[in-house]
């Protein structure tokens, strides 16, 4: 009998604070969420195929800092972590293997869209990176910065590998 | 093959779940599901959200600190196999397996003594209040007020039971 009159006792509390602060408590989170998802926005790195006219940063020392792709050699979407490319030097240099305006042939080692592994689970990250391949395929630089893929192994691009700082 | 653990729930990730992201600091960021995913693309503390396991550890809800979690520990060093070492792990899995689910028991035990006469009280502070609510006061001149019966509440801890002695 007691604990039953508590219960009762606290639900009758509990509905009329309620009712009280209802009004006010919604105004405050709804302006809240609209902020966060502004900021957001603003950050997000778009996720999406690298194709004609993206920009990606060159991570070797070829003297090319950023390019800009004109073409994918694979895939008709456009190309994503591990694909080859035809791109436009933008910015260079000065005094580099590589000029501004030069047409190039670049792997993508880093891509901001996620890409499936071999076992199922995907691997994305920070930015859309490149290395600068010659010709025959073999990177024009002599180191590579920053985290690489260890799926460049199936993809041929061994020299890569072992000149980048870190594997993920 | 190794079972790693999501970077935000702490929970274990089997091979081909979840997706990585790699920061460009060669910082890898492993998740279970897109629950957590996204949660962290929300720059949300995992250490604020309710249901994490790191929520859990800071406030003290789950037994953190013991020794049977330093068998799960990881290691770099890999071991070399061996046919004995391997046949007597797996016997002691199950002991140890055992021995933490007992202590996680216990520890959940000596966290919710006291709750008891903590509701008794609030409940006979709540009925000193509201009596007047059920009946009138000149009623209750007349008769004895409403009482709830005493409960007998443990006061010394009892001593936390000691099983120190593992079987590796």
């Amino acid at each position: 009998m007691a604990a039953f009159i508590a219960s009762r006792l606290s639900q009758v509390r509990r509905s009329l604070l309620g009712s009280l602060t209802n009004g006010r408590v919604s105004g405050l989170l709804g302006s809240a969420s609209e902020t966060t998802g502004n900021h957001l926005f603003a950050q997000q790195q778009q996720r999406t195929f690298i194709q004609m006219r993206t920009k990606l940063n060159v991570v070797d020392n070829s003297g090319a800092k950023q390019v800009m792709c004109i073409q994918a050699l694979k895939g008709k979407k456009g190309a994503r972590l591990g694909d080859i490319i035809v791109a436009s030097v933008k910015e260079a240099r000065p005094g580099g293997k590589v000029k501004k305006g030069d047409v190039v042939r670049a792997v993508v080692v880093r891509a901001a869209m996620q890409r499936g592994r071999c076992d199922g689970s995907e691997v994305k990250f920070d930015d859309n990176a490149c290395v600068i391949l010659n010709k025959q395929g073999e990177p024009v630089g002599t180191r590579v910065f920053g985290p690489v893929p260890h799926e460049l192994r199936q993809k041929k691009h061994l020299k890569i590998l072992t000149m980048a700082e870190h594997l993920a | 093959m190794r079972l790693e653990k999501c970077w935000f729930c702490s929970s274990t990730i089997y091979p081909g779940h979840g997706i990585q992201f790699v920061r460009n600091d060669a910082k890898i960021f492993r998740f279970c599901r897109s629950k957590c995913h996204k949660n962290f693309k929300m720059k949300r503390n995992p250490r604020k959200v309710k249901w994490t396991k790191a929520y859990r550890r800071v406030h003290g809800k789950d037994m953190t600190q013991d020794t049977t979690f330093e068998f799960e520990r990881k290691r770099n060093r890999p071991e070399r196999y061996d046919r004995n070492i391997a046949e007597q792990t797996l016997k002691a899995i199950k002991g140890i397996v055992k021995t933490r689910h007992h202590r996680a028991q216990n520890h959940i035990k000596n966290r919710m003594k006291g709750n008891k006469r903590k509701e008794q009280e609030m409940e006979q502070e709540e009925l000193k209040h509201g009596i007047t609510l059920v009946k009138a006061p000149h009623v209750l001149q007349e008769e004895p007020p409403f009482t709830l019966p005493k409960v007998k509440v443990k006061t010394a801890p009892a001593q936390e039971e000691k099983i120190r002695a593992m079987e590796e």
